[in-house]
């Protein structure tokens, strides 16, 4: 059961000059759910994003939080982590951290006391009297995460959080955002990871050419692009058929979508028929992963924010 | 919720700022410099004044002749001197050692050169020669008047207190010119000490990609207005920091420094010039710094915030280059045009407004000028830090920025 809609977005165009980033886009982010934003680099992601948060002026269409234009009201629970990342490298960590807290509404000592709690956890606890430029590249991501979660935020919108994390703060990073989203935070997540999406989003928006190529649930999305994806471990050539389309064939191992109205019983029964012999023929759902690839796949890189 | 923002910038950007080593050492440069100066000059005096007093009362050996029959045997006598029978004599015994100095005044030693033929005592010590010979010259003349009071006068030891009209009323003089002048001053010490920094206060958060996580949490007006207050503090602690050696100097080592004692109280504090000074400092002040912050939001680096700065700077310098015609003809056209123009009016109108040759029409005029376009040229910079800090590593198009939010 979806909530109100938090984040509202109509008819939005923008351009920059002669160039159209966005054509169209129309979505909803309801309260308390974590939604993905997807698309290749440069599909104009973070403009919307910017957008969004009154950073660009829209060229069209409205988009609302709570249903208003964003303004940076002093005190606001919005949790922010933009693309690019930084934040007053001259300083130490906790005068950082504490500032932001102070920004966000928190007194001093209950801005210290929430940092050095998160510093502790992040494993950064020895370096709060540290100048931030002192710190390695994921350090700081994570100092500059603590930033963005201070204060309990009500929306937290991540453009790439997982970007420059090594696999175990990756994982770290994400039961920081668990954890955001079961204390109640609607978060819209920006990334590339396609496991992430799995993992953490219960719905998606795949943008492409400025506009949404497909919008709605996890299973949604997958249902639209095939639904399902079957993995066969065979001897012998795998032929062609009209029944299915053969979306990676390697050394005796193939994935195999089912064509519109063809089950896996007809693929098996006509992979049988014409001899191929099986070692193994298992289903799946068709991973975001394997529809980013499909979606995306014969896109050069697009100019463009 | 506004106001504890703003407290919370102005205290971040205040203590970062004096927090730092470089800070300190940049400030404290000043007066370390001043108080090495004032130390070498207490020195030096000490041993001017001392070795001036020993050249003085020196008693040489010396002989003389005089002709012009001011010196007296027993006067002479006081410095160590006695009557040469033979002035030829005199100087071969100079010659051979046996005499320290010979002086040979002539008839008219007001427009006659003292001879003096002395013994070699380097280029300092030969100055004791000259020191005790126009002593003895002097003391004779004054002794020849036998009066303290035309001797003072002949020293020009006079006290003038003079009185000027200015349309039928008493003018103050420089005792009224002074007073809005410290307003000129105050602009100058600002701007040249803020102006780097006000330049480099927004291009900070460009420069630290900081700009879109302080855009999404906090108003940039109060962003803005925050660091501006946290900037003039700062300013205020380093005009402290240059004082304070000057006040202590003045206050206890004036006559060892050969510091002029001012007397304050013959300065006198016009109304009229006094509000106008003070109006001319706010406006102008506001003018540069909206224009400085406006310039940080521009452009992406320091380094090509210079080609912006330097001319801006030229233009509150280069009204001293006319500051006579400011003073003796403030109708000409170049003084007009710089009275006027936004950039070189502050300097030009506070110096005019100090000789009060600025009208009240003038003044407010300028005044209006400075106000209108120093709240135009700050809410430009808020408007162009919004839209257009996110432009992290390229120049600016300002009217694109009006363009999109035209499109809102």
């Amino acid at each position: 059961m979806l909530g109100e809609p938090l984040v509202q977005i109509k008819g939005f165009r923008m351009d920059f000059g002669n160039l159209t980033v966005i054509r169209d886009l129309s979505f909803d982010v309801h309260a308390g759910e974590t939604f993905g934003f997807l698309g290749s680099n440069g599909s104009g992601k973070t403009t919307t994003l910017r957008a969004l948060l009154g950073i660009y002026q829209p060229t069209a269409g409205t988009l609302h939080i709570r249903g208003k234009v964003f303004e940076p009201r002093d005190g606001a629970r919005l949790g922010y982590l933009p693309e690019e990342r930084g934040l007053y490298k001259k300083e130490s960590v906790l005068d950082v951290m504490v500032y932001f807290g102070r920004l966000k509404g928190l007194s001093r000592a209950d801005a210290t006391t929430w940092s050095r709690t998160y510093l502790d956890r992040v494993s950064l606890a020895d370096k709060a009297s540290t100048r931030l430029d002192k710190l390695s590249g994921g350090q700081q991501q994570k100092v500059q995460l603590g930033v963005t979660i201070m204060n309990d935020p009500e929306l937290l919108i991540l453009d790439e959080p997982t970007q420059g994390f090594d696999p175990v703060n990756r994982r770290l990073l994400m039961d920081i955002i668990e954890d955001q989203k079961r204390a109640g935070a609607t978060v819209i997540m920006v990334t590339h990871q396609m496991e992430e999406v799995e993992r953490l989003c219960d719905r998606v928006i795949l943008l492409k050419d400025g506009a949404a190529e497909a919008y709605g649930t996890v299973e949604d999305v997958q249902d639209l692009y095939g639904g399902t994806t079957i993995r066969v471990e065979h001897t012998g050539p795998l032929p062609a058929s009209d029944l299915y389309d053969i979306t990676l064939a390697e050394h005796n191992y193939a994935e195999i979508a089912p064509r519109a109205g063809t089950d896996e019983a007809d693929i098996l029964r006509e992979l049988v028929g014409r001899g191929v012999g099986l070692r193994s023929f298992t289903t799946a759902r068709t991973s975001l992963e394997e529809i980013f690839l499909r979606v995306y796949g014969d896109q050069n890189e697009p100019a463009g924010a | 919720m506004a106001q504890h923002n703003l407290n919370t910038v102005i205290g971040f950007e205040f203590f970062r700022t004096v927090r730092k080593k470089r800070f300190w050492i940049a400030t404290l440069a000043i007066p370390v410099a001043l108080a090495i100066v004032f130390a070498l000059v207490f020195i030096s005096n000490q041993s001017t004044s001392t070795a001036a007093e020993n050249q003085k009362n020196a008693h040489l050996s010396f002989t003389y002749t005089d002709e012009s029959g001011l010196v007296t045997a027993a006067l002479a006598a006081t410095y160590g001197g006695r009557k040469a029978a033979d002035g030829a004599q005199a100087i071969a015994d100079v010659k051979a050692g046996t005499l320290d100095a010979y002086f040979a005044y002539p008839p008219d030693p007001a427009t006659q050169p003292v001879r003096i033929y002395a013994a070699d005592k380097g280029i300092f010590g030969n100055g004791t020669y000259n020191a005790v010979a126009t002593q003895v010259l002097a003391a004779a003349a004054q002794h020849k008047i036998d009066s303290p009071q035309l001797t003072a006068l002949t020293q020009g030891n006079v006290t003038i207190n003079a009185l000027t009209y200015k349309d039928g009323q008493v003018s103050g003089g420089i005792s009224a010119v002074i007073p809005p002048m410290l307003f000129l001053l105050i602009f100058y010490v600002s701007i040249i000490l803020l102006a780097n920094q006000m330049l480099s206060s927004t291009l900070e958060e460009k420069e630290n990609r900081v700009t879109e996580m302080i855009l999404t949490t906090l108003n940039p007006t109060t962003l803005i207005i925050g660091k501006v207050i946290s900037l003039l503090m700062v300013a205020l602690v380093q005009m402290l920091t240059f004082a304070l050696p000057v006040v202590i100097g003045y206050l206890f080592f004036r006559s060892n420094l050969n510091l002029p004692d001012l007397d304050l109280s013959h300065l006198i504090l016009e109304p009229g010039p006094m509000i106008v000074g003070v109006l001319l400092l706010l406006g102008g002040f506001i003018l540069f710094t909206g224009t400085l912050v406006a310039i940080g939001a521009v452009v992406p680096t320091v380094k090509e915030a210079g080609a912006f700065f330097a001319p801006l700077m030229i233009l509150i310098f280069i009204p001293f280059y006319i500051v006579s015609l400011i003073v003796s003809d403030p109708h000409a056209l170049i003084v007009q045009v710089f009275t006027y123009f936004p950039f070189s009016a502050p300097v030009t109108a506070m110096l005019r407004n100090s000789f009060g040759s600025l009208s009240t029409v003038e003044s407010a005029i300028v005044i209006a000028e400075l106000f209108i376009l120093g709240f135009i040229a700050l809410r430009l910079a808020v408007h162009l830090f919004r839209y257009g800090s996110i432009e992290y590593s390229k120049k600016l198009s300002i009217t694109s920025t009006f363009r999109r939010r035209n499109h809102a």
